[in-house]
Formats: C-alpha cells, sequence, structure tokens
C-alpha cells in the first residue's frame, strides 16, 4: 500500500478529548473502537490519520465507501487459482488490518452489513465467512475508528452501541487557538518535512508512551470496588445490555495503562464514563410509559415552545438548561409518542430523582465516587446529543434496517456495485469480470485455449449493485382563510426547507400543493432545489374558501406524473388541513367530492398522513373520514410545530 | 479531423469572479477547487476549457501513471517511490498541466479504476488499470453539473478530495495512488443542491449570472460570431492578451511560496470565522491561503486587506451555515468591516 504522509498528531490543536479517546482505543482494542462526530472541516479525519504513526504496524488500513464485498472480507486468490488450480483464500480489508486502526471515513454513509460486520468482527475478535466456494475463519485484530459528519446522516441507536467510545467534535471557538490551527497547517503545506522535524521527537515519546501502556495492559487489575463502580455507572445511564460495562471496564484498564498503573482507580472510570456512556445512555424505566394509541388526540400543553422551524432533529444540539422542566411530566402526544429522541433521552434522564445514591455499594472507594458520578452525568449531560436516527426508535418500521439512506437493488447498471451472484439469464448480463475471473480460476488446468484464462458460460458472475433511492414527500396544505392559515403555511414552508437540507443524504424530493379560494395550486414542484423551494415559497398566500377536493384532485394529478417518471419510487402525501371543505369548483357538495377523491388514493401505492388541526369546540369531524377513504394515518395536532411534522414525515418513510 | 481551436479565455466577456477563482487555482492548485453556480448559458463551460490554454507546464516523474511529482517524494506512487529508492533518483519529463472531464454518466470503475481485464485474461496476472482519478492527479477535475453526480461517485470523490489519495478496495484490486486535483464544478442551483460536505471541499465558489448590460451582451454575441466565422483568427487576435496571462501565472506561482501575511490579518479572519458561525477550520484556512494567492497574482509581497476582502468573497458564501427562512446571503459590509 502506497506510503502516506500526515500530519503529526501532536502538532493538532486542541481536540483533548478525542485525542485521549483515540489514544485509549489504541491502547486496548478491546474498547470497542472510536466513534468521532462532529462538522465538517472539524480535522476529524485529520486526526485519525495522524494517528497512524502510533498504531503498531505505523499504518492505517482504510475501508473505502466504494469497497466490494470480496475485498472486505477476503475471496479466492485469483493468481493463486490460476497458477495452481487449488482454491486459496486472498484476505480482505478485516483481515489485512491486524494490529492497527481499521479507518472508516464517513461511516454513517457506510452499508450497514459491512459495518455491522466490521465491528462484531473487532468484538469477536475473528470472523466466520462461506463464499465463493470456500469457507474460512479468520482472527482479527484491529481498532474500529469511525468519523462521520451528522448533517450527512446518522446512525442506528444499534450501530451507535456497537462503538465502544464516543466523542462529539464541536467548532473552535477561541480565536487564538484558530490562528495557531492556520499557521500550523500552512506552515505543515509549504514546509512538510521541516515542519514534521519539529514535532519528531513528541511524536516518538507519545508512540513510547503508547507502546509502554499496551505492554502494561495486560497487568492491569481491577479490584472488586471498580467492578462495581462500572456497574453502577452504566446503571446510572441506564444502557441497554452488558456492552457498557465490559467497555467502560476496558477503557479504564486502557486510562490506567497509559499511566503506567497496574491498577484501575476511580477517576480512570470517571473519564472513560465520559468516552463510552454518552451514545448509550438510555431512559429510565418509568418514563417508557406504555404507547398511545395512533389517533389518540393530543393533550396537555406542548412540550418546547420555540418555534422549531430551525430544528433539524438529527443535528447535535445542546439542551438549553431550562427545557428539562418542562419535559419531566411524562405528557404523551399523539404524534411524538412512540419516538423517544435522543435530544429528549438526555434531558428526561435528568428529571427524575437520582437513584443512583441509594444503590450505593457500601464500599469506600465508591462511595467517594459516587458524588463524582454525579458530576459525570451533569457533564454527560451538557454534551451534544450522539447523531441517532430518530426512525429506529418508531416502531411501526417496517423496511429492514439498511440504514439511513434507503438502498435498493438495482436492475439497471447505475449503482454501486457491491458483490457478484449468479447470473439470472444471461440477457443484458451486467458481467462481474472479478467474480467470473475468479470462478474460472480454479478450472484453467483442464481448460485449453490461447488466453490464459479460458472462460465458460458457467462461470459467469453478475454484479449486484445498489443504488439509493429517495422518496417524494407531497405536502398537501389548506391555505384558506381560516384561522391559522399563515402560520400553518409558514411551518410547512420550514419543514419543507428542513427536509431539503436533509435531501442531500436521502435523495427525496419534496413538493407543495396549497389550497385555497376556488382551486389548487402547485407553489412548489417536487423537486430537491433547497434554492428553488426558497425562491418560489417567499411569498405565500393564504385567504379564501376552503376547496379541498380541489386539492386532492390536484395532488392525484402529481401522483399520476410523478409515477410515470420514476416507477418504483416511494411518494409520502401529507395532508394539513382542518377537514372543512367549503368549495368546489362546481355547484356540487364539497365534502362529498372531497370524500370522492380521497378513495382514489388508497387506489395509489402513495402513503398518505393526514394532520388536522380543527381546533373548533364543535367538531366537524371530516378530516378523519378523509383520512379512512385515503386510507391513511391520521393525527390531530393542536398546535402544529415544525418538528412535530417532521417527526410524523420522518417515520412514514422508514 | 483538425479541432477548432478552444474559445480563448481573456476573450470572455465579464464574469470576473469566476476567471478570478479559475485561475487562482491554477496558480495555487492546493487551494482546492472552485464551484461555479448559475443558469445554463453563463459561459461556465466554456471558462473552464478555455483554462486549459493558460495552464502551466510541470516536472512529472517519466512514465508514471499518475505524473508524480519529483519534487515531492512524499507523494509518490508505489511505482515511483520503488524507483525512486533503487535508482536513487527518478527520470523526469516535462508537461502541461490538462483539465480532466469527469462525466456525469461515469461509472464508478471508470472513476477509481478497476482490474485490468485484459492482462487478467491474457496473462493471467491482476493488475490495476487506473480510472478517471488517476488521471486527474495534479490536474484541474472538472466535473459539469455536479449536483446531479450520483450519491456512490460523489463518496468516491470525497474521499480522494480529502486525502489526495485514492484507495481503492475492489473487484479483487487493492490498490491506492495519489490524486490531488483542483476539483472545479459547476451546477445549475435550481436543479438540486449538492452535499454539504461536497461544497465544503470547494475551496472557493462563484454565482454566475448572464450580462445584463445590454453593451456587454453585444459584445458577447459579436464576440461569439467571429469566433464561430474564423476559429483561428480570432485566437489569434487574442494571443497576446493570453500570453501575458500565462506569464502573470507563472510569476505568481513562482513567488506563492514567499509571499507572507502579517499575525494581525490571521487573527482578524479567524475572529471573523468566529463571528459568522462557519463550521470547522476550512474557512479560515481558504480564505488566507486565497489571500495569499491572490496577492501573488497581483505581484503582491505581503497579503493586503484588499486581497483579505477578495479572499472572502470566493471563500466565504458557501461556507455559511444556512437555516431555514435565511437566504444564504452575506452581509458583505459587516464582513468587511471585520477585515479592515
Amino acid at each position: 500500500m502506497m506510503e502516506r504522509f500526515y500530519y503529526p498528531f501532536t502538532a493538532l490543536v486542541g481536540m483533548e478529548q478525542a485525542k485521549q479517546a483515540l489514544l485509549i482505543a489504541l491502547v486496548n482494542p478491546r474498547a470497542g473502537g472510536l466513534l468521532l462526530s462532529g462538522p465538517k472541516g472539524t480535522a476529524k479525519s485529520t486526526l485519525v490519520r495522524s494517528a497512524a504513526v502510533l498504531t503498531k504496524t505505523g499504518q492505517l488500513a482504510e475501508l473505502p465507501l466504494g469497497a466490494t464485498e470480496d475485498m472486505v472480507f477476503g475471496s479466492i486468490d485469483l493468481e493463486a487459482a490460476l497458477a495452481t488450480g487449488t482454491k486459496q483464500l486472498r484476505s480482505g480489508v478485516l483481515f489485512r488490518a491486524a494490529e492497527t486502526i481499521l479507518y472508516m471515513d464517513e461511516v454513517n454513509l457506510l452499508r450497514s452489513d459491512f459495518l455491522t460486520a466490521v465491528l462484531d468482527s473487532a468484538a469477536n475478535g475473528f470472523f466466520e465467512l462461506q463464499r465463493d466456494g470456500i469457507c474460512y475463519r479468520e482472527d482479527v485484530s484491529y481498532t474500529p475508528v469511525g468519523t462521520m459528519n451528522p448533517e450527512e446522516g446518522t446512525l442506528s441507536s444499534a450501530m451507535l452501541d456497537r462503538f465502544g467510545l464516543f466523542v462529539s467534535l464541536e467548532d473552535e471557538m477561541d480565536a487564538n487557538a484558530r490562528v495557531e490551527v492556520v499557521k500550523r497547517v500552512l506552515d505543515f503545506e509549504r514546509t512538510g518535512e521541516e515542519f514534521w522535524a519539529v514535532y519528531a521527537e513528541q511524536e516518538r515519546e507519545l508512540a513510547e508512551k503508547i507502546a509502554n501502556a499496551r505492554a502494561c495492559l495486560p497487568s492491569v487489575e481491577a479490584s472488586e470496588a471498580i467492578l462495581e463502580l462500572v456497574a453502577q455507572y452504566c446503571a446510572r445511564a441506564y444502557c441497554r445490555g452488558n456492552r457498557a460495562d465490559l467497555y467502560l471496564l476496558e477503557a479504564a484498564r486502557a486510562i490506567a495503562a497509559l499511566a503506567a498503573r497496574s491498577y484501575i482507580m476511580p477517576q480512570d472510570v470517571e473519564q472513560a464514563a465520559m468516552f463510552v456512556l454518552p451514545h448509550r445512555m438510555g431512559q429510565p424505566p418509568q418514563q417508557q410509559a406504555p404507547a398511545a394509541d395512533d389517533s389518540e388526540t393530543d393533550t396537555g400543553q406542548d412540550e418546547n415552545s420555540d418555534d422549531s422551524s430551525d430544528e433539524s432533529p438529527d443535528a447535535p444540539e445542546e439542551n438549553a438548561p431550562g427545557q428539562s422542566e418542562d419535559d419531566s411530566q411524562p405528557e404523551k402526544d399523539a404524534d411524538d409518542e412512540p419516538e423517544n429522541d435522543a435530544d429528549e433521552d438526555a434531558e428526561e434522564s435528568a428529571a427524575p430523582p437520582l437513584e443512583g445514591e441509594n444503590q450505593d455499594s457500601g464500599d469506600d472507594q465508591t462511595e467517594d465516587a459516587a458524588g463524582d458520578m454525579e458530576q459525570v452525568f451533569a457533564a454527560l449531560e451538557n454534551m451534544p446529543v450522539p447523531p441517532m436516527s430518530i426512525e429506529n426508535h418508531f416502531e411501526h418500521q417496517k423496511r429492514e434496517g439498511s440504514g439511513k439512506r434507503s438502498l435498493t437493488r438495482t436492475d439497471s447498471r447505475l449503482g454501486r456495485y457491491v458483490r457478484a451472484e449468479l447470473p439470472r439469464g444471461h440477457r443484458g448480463l451486467d458481467l462481474a469480470f472479478d467474480a467470473t475471473l475468479r470462478a474460472a480460476a480454479p478450472y484453467q488446468r483442464s481448460r485449453s485455449g490461447k488466453q490464459a484464462v479460458i472462460i465458460c458460460p458457467e462461470d459467469y458472475r453478475s454484479r449486484v449493485r445498489e443504488k439509493h433511492i429517495g422518496a417524494n414527500i407531497i405536502f398537501l396544505v389548506d391555505a384558506s382563510g381560516s384561522m391559522g392559515a399563515q402560520a400553518r403555511m409558514k411551518t410547512v414552508k420550514g419543514v419543507i426547507l428542513s427536509l431539503l437540507k436533509e435531501a442531500y443524504q436521502k435523495r427525496d424530493r419534496v413538493g407543495l400543493i396549497a389550497f385555497r379560494r376556488d382551486k389548487a395550486e402547485v407553489l412548489l414542484p417536487v423537486t430537491r432545489s433547497v434554492d428553488l423551494a426558497e425562491k418560489l415559497l417567499r411569498d405565500l398566500p393564504t385567504g379564501g374558501k376552503t376547496p379541498l377536493a380541489e386539492g386532492l384532485e390536484s395532488t392525484l394529478q402529481m401522483l399520476y406524473g410523478l409515477d410515470r417518471r420514476d416507477k418504483g419510487q416511494q411518494t409520502v402525501v401529507v395532508l394539513i388541513t382542518d377537514g372543512r371543505a367549503n368549495a368546489t369548483y362546481d355547484q356540487d357538495d364539497p365534502v362529498v367530492r372531497a370524500l370522492q377523491a380521497a378513495e382514489k388514493f388508497s387506489r395509489t401505492p402513495a402513503l398518505s398522513v393526514v394532520l388536522d388541526t380543527e381546533t373548533d369546540f364543535l367538531k366537524l369531524g371530516i378530516a378523519p373520514q378523509i383520512a379512512r377513504k385515503m386510507g391513511a394515518s391520521y393525527y390531530t395536532l393542536r398546535r402544529l410545530s415544525a418538528e412535530r411534522v417532521l417527526r410524523i414525515v420522518k417515520s412514514m418513510q422508514a | 479531423m483538425k479541432r477548432k481551436a478552444v474559445y480563448p479565455f481573456t476573450a470572455i466577456v465579464g464574469q470576473e469572479e469566476m476567471k478570478l477563482a479559475l485561475i487562482l487555482n491554477v496558480i495555487n492548485p492546493s487551494l482546492g477547487g472552485v464551484l461555479i453556480k448559475g443558469e445554463k448559458g453563463t459561459a461556465k463551460s466554456t471558462a473552464v476549457r478555455a483554462l486549459a490554454a493558460l495552464l502551466p507546464a510541470m516536472q512529472a516523474a517519466k512514465g508514471c501513471r499518475y505524473h508524480c511529482n519529483p519534487a515531492l517524494p512524499n507523494l509518490l506512487c508505489d511505482e515511483c517511490r520503488k524507483k525512486l529508492s533503487d535508482a536513487g533518483s527518478l527520470a523526469t519529463e516535462e508537461i502541461q498541466m490538462r483539465v480532466i472531464e469527469l462525466p456525469v454518466s461515469a461509472t464508478e470503475d471508470r472513476v477509481v479504476g478497476t482490474l485490468d481485464i485484459e492482462m487478467a485474461i491474457q496473462q493471467g496476472r491482476k493488475r490495476f488499470e487506473p480510472g478517471i482519478l488517476a488521471d486527474a492527479n495534479r490536474n484541474i477535475l472538472y466535473v459539469d453539473e455536479i449536483n446531479l453526480l450520483e450519491d456512490h461517485i460523489v463518496d468516491v470523490l470525497l474521499d480522494s478530495a480529502a486525502m489526495g489519495v485514492n484507495t481503492v478496495e475492489r473487484e479483487g484490486v487493492s490498490y491506492a495512488h495519489p490524486a490531488r486535483f483542483v476539483l472545479v464544478g459547476t451546477m445549475n442551483p435550481e436543479e438540486g443542491d449538492i452535499r454539504p460536505q461536497l461544497l465544503d471541499r470547494f475551496a472557493l465558489s462563484v454565482t454566475v449570472v448572464g450580462e445584463h448590460e445590454p453593451a456587454n451582451r453585444v459584445e458577447v454575441i459579436q464576440r461569439r460570431l467571429s469566433y464561430e466565422k474564423d476559429a483561428d483568427a480570432f485566437c489569434t487576435s487574442y494571443a497576446s492578451a493570453q500570453q501575458k496571462l500565462a506569464q502573470q501565472i507563472t510569476a505568481a506561482q513562482a513567488m506563492l511560496d514567499t509571499v507572507t501575511i502579517p499575525d494581525e490579518q490571521v487573527a482578524k479572519v479567524a475572529a471573523m470565522a468566529i463571528e459568522l458561525g462557519v463550521d470547522g477550520h476550512r474557512a479560515d484556512i481558504t480564505v488566507i491561503k486565497t489571500a495569499l494567492t491572490h496577492a501573488a497574482f497581483f505581484g503582491r509581497q505581503e497579503v493586503s486587506v484588499e486581497d483579505l476582502k477578495a479572499a472572502a468573497h470566493l471563500a466565504l458564501p458557501h461556507r455559511m451555515r444556512r437555516r431555514p427562512f435565511e437566504d444564504g446571503e452575506l452581509d458583505w459590509s459587516q464582513v468587511e468591516s471585520l477585515l479592515v
């Protein structure tokens, strides 16, 4: 592999938490590897790559996003098969990453089966595979390290839980530090080797420290008291399963080893907790009230009363300190009850009285530590929320976990080549040359011809490609004169722009139809462009009567058009109305016509959802009827907020 | 067939920001490219293709598939590194920097490279067949309509752009080679946006609009017509302007490494980045590198406030955090007041 010239680790300004976590991961692979999350340009990759010289082999192994399955897990050795006619294994990246960091940049975009294999094999110390007519088991010994920008997509809580350590990087806000960063980077780019020479001594010392820590690690003992402390931490964090305990203990051992101690001290556990717990904090059991029915009406007051138009649930945001009080009363909204969004995990766990204090083991050492523990948890709660995908919290999830980007096998020749399989029919064969060659290789001795490799039809393997297919989301919004139309439209605009900003990763497209006066208007044709949406949605006309039937008809037309253009793409229709239908272009009964139009939706493959904003004391109850005819999910919302609509839309897509 | 002469860069009317951004990237390829946003028919592609004629010559390892830079032993490909350690030196040749196009329809194997099928079948040996990223090393990689590029191609572009190395783990080939390129992308924002991560990789961004001034529009048409009529004659009439610009670029390249920036200006840039709330350090680094390059282009040994302002104009617009209800427009007077 090509040798690389990396920026020196010790020349990185700040990032102390991330550096420490990386050292722990390097010293003790059993601490479960590291996930670094942060906005673009915060030197995530630079940090990981600069640690190459600190590994045992002095080099990183990288798992690029475009890797194919055979290269990840291993496959038949083509050249050996040709030379000897035997099936020999050529090891994949997992094996080749022995004793070093297996680095996954943009890990949130990696195929989830690869990521699962990488993380599970690291935990198990081996992987086993049956493929290409050979079966094998290989021992592996790498430290998985992933970096991600939450803007580009999140990870499921199950994936997050498989990483031992987690650090969230933030933008540097200290001007002096920023100046220093810029100066060093420019220096490094201009002088390269000379720059390195300045840090060579520090690098050498750090490498030595790590090597010593590694040597010392096996002798680091954990006392009974420490084991109990670890268990207390994990219980206090409501961690599910026992992974947390193990990772916490192993991380604490690494910290002790780095300090050249053969015993673990409570503060080692404390420090380790800052890396091991943030991404796996659970909810206290009493907060997990039984789920209410979907159609239940919104009760109670609203949770956070800020206008959440700029709030994207994926973006790590710090919780404003005052918020936790509002949330402590378990209040169940129809729309967001099944979700236990990461935001609230952090908030809610702050609310109940702390139980950990009563569960004390009575051990001296841990008693002292109990007070510190609360400090650790106070700090943990102030940390940015880990980038967890909220879809996975919804119970009615249909698609199996192919990750945030819904990947679909494609039969066209577009998309990423992920693996090869026996072709289904030879017509239009998308030949996987490498796999075909491997299939042919062992039989070459019995075949003869002019070429070195004779390929017979039975060797053919075709490519399996995957492509991300996004969804179309159409909003159909009541812009008629009833009170709140302005607010409704403004909220929807916020939702649309948020969705579009996420659309880079999801390839979703969004459209908006509004109905008012005597007609429905396509305000935004289905698009992926934020620019276009901003331009077209600058003015949002409202007022007039409510031609619901026209709105539905117009949406149907859009649906038919989309279906013609892009077969197989999922479409979600979101109807936001108070269910009043009091106008049609002709003189028919507006409600009857609306119901007729609604019925046509049930015959389209589109998924639909009706958000009922009827607030009148005397409810007309038309919206539920419309929803029933459409075959739509139905929610009532006393107050429409961008965040709620977003959550509902996301749950529909899952 | 004789190819028609390329429309000269210096004959493009107006679009000064776009031309400046392109030139700065030629002078200093380590800047990291430019994203040109605009409607169709605003001379985006013409400008990028015209740039080819102004590209300077460079020293490259002889016969290397990645045209490695012999002056930077740390960035050599495996083959060159081996040659260097075996022979003690590398044979070099002078080659022209080029514009390599990446069509939106390109497949991943063509972009990153793949198994050399011919070699495998005929000789039973495995060899890496380089792709577009190999060609792009030390050159300009041009992607027209970059916002329409498929996700998985964007992923590999990002990977290479980040480290200057193309890592291949596919189709039986495990390989890595240098891939440092100046990424030039054009897009029409109304056809969809590009991913934030990719956006951030572009050092500079410019928005081009069609000429509104009637006199300029006439000038555009007239030049186009006379070019269509006799391309060679048209190019000849711009030969001296072209030559002058090419010399200015070469001179700027030569002095770039010696241009300095006063510490207090670096501090101003850092303060500005904090004030504007940009993500990461790339904004600061890019503004300063662009200012250094801008100073070199105008023959200044030290970065002036004017250089910083020009750099901010090019490097900041696409790095502002945008939220719903904001149209992402920068208040330039505010930005400039932070720099003075």
